[in-house]
């Protein structure tokens, strides 16, 4: 079975590539866009075409459907009507797949569900990955609103810290949020330039 | 009354025609009426199908023939939708690469002065190109069920072309038309507005017709909902309706059209310079640099000449073009399938609330008037506007089938059974 992953988020590609190693006999090509691999399509003739909803080739595929000269194989839409659920499933995790017409269900759907889990696991890093950097920012802004509070106010770092937290237990908002504050603040009023 | 559902997430796609739906959010109709909506831009026509038919869109800025397809199940899940409301009339234009004008320009000067243009001059091109052993020409379109593929196909197919046999018919995203011209993947395509004039304004491409001169006031977008989604949530539909029926009547107003185009050409929306957005909404986009278009507001329609209304005729037109072109099958009973799914009695609802005017029949003859009349078949008389086709023929719902087999070109077949 030839595999076709379209899809513009490199990285999540090669995962989903990863992931189908396992699922044998399997070739597997990545490109990111239909464009790509158009004139070479009659050629790579994929069995299965993995598309990211994101990309916009989509409507290319559809328009696959018919046998002609240029593509004696038409590509019609995976839904596999002995799996209920699945096909919400794939639009929410945001990917489709397109099939040569006639493949049998059961091998599909073991490659949708491979690419299925990699995009919910992409999506899942990305969002760690965005929230440990939030996470950093926040306490950089904290250290360094403790150390302005330290300094002008003459506290100490655990006198800084309760007066932060106060603060944003007052005011109903994060830490980070208000030791950020305090920081632009502090500033506008040294005179920096809001 | 009660919504059933305040929150709503609502699809688009980056045309100009997705006005309503940005007006009704960013102008507080829906707002007004209670609702809250979440505009989703979506990269694919496929996606707007299968988000609203799996419900992870409420609803959707469609193709006019989409619904239609989608519930006949020839396009994606079989899924029974509704269109209770149009959003516009014309819009789309179809564009070639200089090089193909100017080509086309050498063979058939005459015909290439002429206005509306015919595609005789193309028909000229395609055999001279045919004799001299060249490749068929390129044309893209976005959607296989769409007015675009429709309103090329027609165009072509009077002057003796058969877009199957004569042309190669491609799919290429609205946004990405312009670049394919230009870097010459594709030598002239049919789309929505701002992308026609994208390519003039780029100097690669000129328009050779407009939709409004192809078939005067003929269909385009839709609002689209899956028929459970409405039965389940009659109020919430109600409203949207409404929001978008007041949102059509102020995208309408010639003094608006400027903060349209504004509002429109917004990263968040189509996303496009100011000026190519505004030179398809305050007046029609320049056929070429030196040939600067009609100054009409009725390039697109959103509300004028009850251009909201879900008519009946225009969902069979459509039916019938997907017919002729062989996408479904000649046994469907193409009265039924309109019937299913244009729901005019749902905007009669939301019109009636509103106290504005509406259509109390379902269908109307295509391509007899000439000049502008007034309806007077509706709950106050509406004026409407010529309906003409370039061509002259006219399409009454009444007779799809003989209708679809009546061209020359098609696909349909005298064993077909529709021509008598």
């Amino acid at each position: 079975m030839r595999v076709l992953i379209i899809d513009p988020d490199e990285a999540r590609a090669a995962l989903v590539a990863e992931g189908l190693r396992h699922v044998r006999p399997l070739e597997v090509k990545r490109v990111g866009s239909f464009e790509e691999i158009e004139a070479d399509l009659e050629r790579l003739a994929p069995d299965v075409i993995v598309i990211a909803c994101e990309s916009p080739d989509r409507d290319t595929l559809e328009s696959l459907r018919e046998a002609t000269e240029g593509n004696p194989r038409p590509v019609v839409m995976f839904v596999d009507r002995s799996s209920p659920g699945l096909a919400e499933a794939a639009v929410e995790a945001g990917v489709a797949a397109y099939v040569v017409d006639g493949l049998s269900a059961r091998r599909v759907r073991s490659v949708l569900e491979v690419a299925m889990s990699r995009f919910e696991l992409m999506q899942k890093l990305r969002a760690d990955l965005d929230k440990a950097k939030a996470d950093l920012a926040s306490r950089k802004a904290i250290e360094r609103a403790k150390g302005l509070l330290m300094k002008d106010r003459g506290m100490d770092e655990d006198q800084a810290y309760r007066l932060l937290r106060k603060l944003a237990m007052d005011t109903g908002r994060p830490l980070g949020a208000v030791a950020a504050d305090l920081l632009t603040f502090a500033g506008v009023l040294k005179g920096d330039k809001a | 009354m009660s919504l059933e559902q305040a929150d709503l997430r609502l699809g688009f796609i980056a045309l100009n025609d997705c006005a309503p739906l940005v007006v009704a959010k960013e102008k507080g109709f829906f707002e007004n009426e209670g609702l809250n909506v979440d505009l989703s831009r979506e990269a694919s026509w496929a996606n707007v199908r299968d988000k609203v038919s799996m419900g992870a869109l409420d609803g959707a800025h469609m193709l006019g023939p989409m619904p239609l397809a989608v519930s006949l199940g020839v396009c994606g899940e079989c899924t029974p939708m509704v269109t209770p409301l149009s959003l516009n009339l014309n819009g789309s234009a179809i564009t070639v690469s200089n090089a193909l004008a100017r080509a086309m320009r050498e063979l058939d000067p005459e015909g290439m002065a002429e206005r509306p243009r015919s595609a005789g001059p193309l028909k000229a091109l395609i055999e001279a190109r045919r004799k001299a052993g060249a490749p068929l020409l390129t044309f893209a379109v976005v959607f296989p069920f769409s007015v675009h593929n429709y309103e090329l196909r027609y165009w072509v197919a009077e002057a003796g072309i058969d877009p199957d046999r004569d042309l190669r018919i491609v799919v290429t995203p609205p946004p990405r038309m312009a670049a394919r011209l230009a870097s010459g993947e594709i030598d002239g395509f049919c789309v929505s507005a701002p992308w026609n004039a994208l390519s003039v304004a780029q100097g690669h491409g000129e328009i050779m017709i407009y939709a409004s001169e192809v078939w005067r006031g003929g269909p385009d977008k839709v609002f689209g909902v899956t028929e459970a989604w409405a039965r389940r949530r009659p109020q919430t539909l109600n409203a949207m309706l409404r929001a978008l029926l007041k949102a059509g009547a102020w995208a309408d107003e010639p003094g608006n059209r400027g903060e349209l185009a504004g509002l429109l050409s917004s990263p968040s929306y189509v996303d496009a310079p100011y000026d190519v957005v505004a030179s398809s909404l305050v007046g029609s986009p320049s056929y070429a640099p030196s040939e600067p278009g009609p100054d009409s507001l009725d390039y697109i329609i959103y509300h004028r000449y009850a251009a909201s209304f879900p008519w009946r005729s225009h969902a069979v037109w459509f039916l019938t073009q997907m017919l002729r072109w062989g996408q479904i099958d000649p046994s469907i009973d193409i009265a039924a399938a309109a019937e299913a799914v244009y729901r005019p009695d749902l905007y009669r609802a939301a019109a009636a609330e509103l106290g504005a005017p509406a259509p109390l029949v379902d269908e109307k003859v295509e391509g007899l008037h000439v000049a502008p009349w007034v309806l007077d078949e509706a709950t106050a008389p509406i004026a409407m506007a010529s309906d003409l086709f370039f061509d002259g023929r006219s399409f009454d719902a009444a007779q799809p089938g003989r209708y679809a087999a009546g061209f020359e070109i098609g696909r349909l077949t005298p064993e077909s059974g529709l021509g008598a």
